[in-house]
């Protein structure tokens, strides 16, 4: 199986190029970062907000903009085709498992999502020089881990909204309503440290900050030691968590569409 | 009188076709309240942390986030929806049966595909703008003027997207284009004036968005300047010429190099 | 009712380099070819007639089609239809042609066929009591009666285009261009499908313009027929002089009960029988000479298949 992997990889990449139009597209349409970006850096231009000047709203809006590309895949999008068209029988007649496509198919288009983002994040490091800081080792270390978990669950995430195809006609349904709380809730469209008190205490129990703001806030070094090491584990934790729902979806759903076929 | 009787006929039919798809009302209201509160929750938070933004407070900027509501769901139920059908024939050359009916094109294919039931999110816009107006304390000439600069807005979109599909009529794939553009509009939420430099001049004049929101809520305090306020008269007038031009020029050179 | 002088159509086609590096420089330098679909093509139609339009795939039949309804514009040369320039589209020529596409639909899919027909009745202005009696008209004629609830998308091909039909007819247009109607049907619906355009050619007194692969539709429905070849005309005439001219005549075929005699006269032996090409006219002097030398068992006179003839024809270049 892991045999296959590089093939996989190689030809997530030439079909990445080879759909560079839909993906310039695609990496464009999701800037919404940048927008916050202007409107958070116009209110600390009449002043800091605990210690966020304009320098911080832009080094933390440039990181969201990233990890959201790095975090993002477009799975749910493509089980649903497949389980819908009956697309997925024939990959589960291959000796390898299906989502280790779609996992080398997202990794694969991982450089070129770098290469179309370069200029947007040259423009704003050009617009903004404040933004650029000199982190600790440490935080770049824990931050990459935090960003590879984000990346975990968001996929994660992803195959169960994906998998709930196999029962229902509106998981896609589902998923932008997954979609809208996380936007709000994950530090996409405000930092969660200028939320309310009441709201960033209540999103400490969800999930939605460990697949953008936990990362985000690590590599910006925005945090301290301790709660660093608290936000990770309760990324691992639910790591752990979606793990477990998207074994059950996705098996629970193979064998309904065994049953029923598609 | 006959044009009367074929706009009828249009809107009939595309209502027809979009009752078979979706028909509950319920849910699509209650789908519009749940979309504008995850539209405007972004403002309370930026609010809740400075009490007023460039001259703007909290209650006018969330009139500025009725109008882009209501702007979102005219697009939706008027504008889009007839764009992926124009798209679709053009790809798949049914457009010529459109050019074959005694009825001017551009109205034909500006009405033939509608979602009527989507216009349940201007009125929820509309709420909030009503909302917004009584904070605001807003007199009868300033909704007068604010709801004319919103119909100003809105022919202004319709000219954007006559421009885009006129596009399609040159590359095949404006679906793309017509998200990229939804994506741009998005800025709009926001006024306009807490923009700098070039976005704001392309929220302005470009991507004019600007125009669709902020202005009627500045009308709405009271704030635009006659001149201003003609200004964007103008510019609305003006993109719906352009469009006519690009619509027309586009229609020449299908009915030259088509096969 | 159609006039056509010297009618061109060039279209300007981008050329493309190969590969990546082709493509690249094709955005800054644009060489273009020019492709001839249509060549200086001349001919006219009066008020009734039926017309087969033929020629092989890209001889530019539907390019002449659509340049004489008004969806593109020539290159040179002019045409008028029902007393019109069609390039400018105006209503009152569109109110009385019509244009059918075998490939291509204009029934609200996902519609029943009869909204097409409400909608197409208000679109060409049509007054109300005579479009209904006109619909009636088609329906009853189409035997649509079953189909008109039922959605578009749920109807079969055949059906479909039967709905097409009535759909195109409602404004009774005095000019039908029909592009490959039969295209796809199977043979009963073809059949159907014929049989209609024939009957409503005499109800009306449309004129007809017709192009189609199945010889079939042209040999039931066209007595005249024009083929045009590399976007240029090579025949305009009668169907039957065409097999005359360039099928090599027809074929007389004779059987016979004892040996063959001597004289052959104008036959030849082929496969133990006595077979003669002939141009029509000595068709009955070689019958009568077989009935008078030969002691004949089967006489047979077989015209040749026009499919043959047109390959024959569309090979020959000039």
């Amino acid at each position: 199986m892991f045999r296959a992997f590089p093939t996989l990889l190689r030809i997530g990449l030439a079909e990445a190029v080879a759909y560079r139009a839909e993906l310039v597209i695609w990496v464009l349409t999701a800037t919404a970062p940048l927008i916050s970006m202007f409107i958070w850096d116009r209110v600390a231009e009449e002043g800091p907000l605990g210690g966020w000047g304009q320098g911080e709203m832009a080094r933390y809006f440039l990181l969201t903009l990233i990890v959201r590309h790095i975090t993002s895949s477009w799975v749910v999008w493509e089980l649903n085709e497949n389980i819908r068209t009956g697309g997925l029988s024939p990959m589960l007649l291959r000796p390898m498992h299906p989502l280790v496509f779609f996992v080398a198919q997202n990794l694969a288009a991982m450089p070129l999502r770098a290469v179309i983002l370069a200029p947007l994040i040259a423009g704003v490091m050009w617009w903004r020089p404040e933004l650029m800081w000199t982190p600790e080792p440490w935080t770049v270390a824990l931050g990459l881990l935090s960003a590879a978990l984000a990346w975990v669950i968001a996929f994660t995430v992803q195959v169960i909204f994906g998998s709930l195809a196999f029962f229902s006609q509106q998981s896609l349904g589902l998923f932008n309503v997954w979609f809208g709380l996380w936007s709000l809730g994950s530090g996409y469209l405000f930092p969660l440290e200028l939320a309310p008190d009441w709201l960033r205490q209540g999103l400490l129990w969800l999930p939605f900050r460990a697949t953008l703001a936990t990362p985000v806030e690590l590599l910006a070094g925005l945090v301290d030691g301790p709660s660093a090491l608290r936000l990770v584990l309760a990324q691992l934790v639910w790591v752990g968590v979606f793990l477990g729902i998207a074994a059950l979806t996705w098996s629970r759903g193979v064998r309904r569409h065994e049953a029923v076929g598609a | 009188m006959s044009l009367g009787v074929a706009v009828a006929a249009l809107t009939r039919a595309s209502l027809l076709t979009t009752m078979r798809y979706r028909a509950s009302f319920v849910g699509e209201a209650v789908m519009a309240v749940a979309w504008a509160a995850w539209t405007a929750a972004p403002l309370f938070v930026v609010f809740d942390q400075a009490p007023t933004l460039a001259g703007w407070t909290a209650e006018e900027a969330l009139a500025v986030i009725g109008f882009f509501i209501i702007a979102q769901g005219a697009l939706e139920a008027l504008v889009d929806p007839n764009l992926r059908a124009v798209v679709e024939q053009v790809r798949q050359g049914t457009f010529d049966f459109v050019l074959l009916k005694p009825l001017d094109a551009q109205l034909y294919v500006s009405l033939h595909r509608t979602e009527p039931i989507k216009l349940v999110h201007c009125l929820v816009g509309l709420a909030i703008v009503a909302h917004s107006a009584r904070a605001i304390d807003a007199g009868a000439v300033e909704l007068a003027s604010a709801a004319l600069l919103m119909l100003a807005g809105l022919t202004l979109l319709h000219s954007l997207w006559t421009v885009v599909v006129s596009s399609a009529f040159f590359f095949v794939k404006v679906d793309n284009l017509s998200w990229l553009i939804r994506a741009g509009l998005d800025a709009g939420r926001w006024p306009v004036s807490l923009y700098r430099g070039v976005v704001r001049f392309v929220l302005t004049f470009v991507l004019p968005i600007g125009l669709v929101t902020t202005y009627p809520a500045l009308a709405l305090r009271g704030e635009l300047k006659p001149s201003t306020g003609l200004g964007a008269l103008v510019i609305s007038v003006l993109f719906g010429m352009l469009a006519r031009v690009a619509w027309i020029r586009s229609l020449r050179r299908y009915s030259s190099a088509s096969s | 009712m159609i006039q056509v002088n010297a009618l061109s159509k060039v279209y300007p086609v981008p050329k493309r380099g190969e590969g990546l590096w082709g493509s690249l420089r094709s955005i800054f330098s644009r060489e273009v070819e020019e492709v001839r679909a249509v060549a200086d093509l001349s001919f006219s139609i009066q008020a009734g007639e039926r017309v087969g339009f033929l020629g092989p795939n890209g001889a530019g039949k539907t390019t002449t089609l659509k340049m004489l309804s008004g969806l593109l514009v020539p290159t040179s040369g002019d045409r008028v239809v029902a007393g019109f320039d069609p390039s400018k589209r105006d209503p009152a020529f569109l109110r009385r042609i019509t244009l059918v596409m075998g490939q291509k639909q204009q029934l609200l899919w996902d519609l029943p066929p009869i909204e097409t027909f409400a909608l197409n009745r208000a679109l060409f202005g049509l007054e109300e009591a005579e479009a209904k009696r006109t619909q009636e008209e088609l329906i009853e004629l189409l035997e649509l009666g079953p189909l008109l609830t039922r959605p578009v998308r749920n109807l079969s091909l055949g059906e479909r285009m039967k709905c097409e039909l009535a759909a195109a007819l409602l404004h009774r247009p005095d000019v039908l261009f029909l592009d490959e109607p039969t295209i796809g049907l199977d043979v009963r619906a073809q059949v159907a499908v014929r049989r209609f355009i024939a009957e409503w050619n005499e109800r009306s007194g449309a004129t007809v313009l017709l192009t189609s692969h199945y010889m079939a539709d042209i040999a039931a429905l066209c007595p005249r027929v024009i083929v045009i070849a590399g976007g240029a005309l090579r025949y305009d005439g009668p169907l039957k002089d065409l097999a005359e001219r360039y099928g090599g005549g027809r074929k007389v075929i004779v059987r016979t009960r004892d040996e063959a005699p001597e004289q052959l006269g104008p036959f030849v032996r082929e496969d133990g029988a006595l077979v003669a090409r002939l141009p029509s006219a000595e068709v009955t002097a070689a019958v009568d000479f077989a009935l008078r030398q030969v002691a004949v068992a089967d006489l047979s006179i077989e015209e040749p298949p026009l499919e043959d003839v047109l390959s024959k024809l569309f090979a020959e270049r000039t």
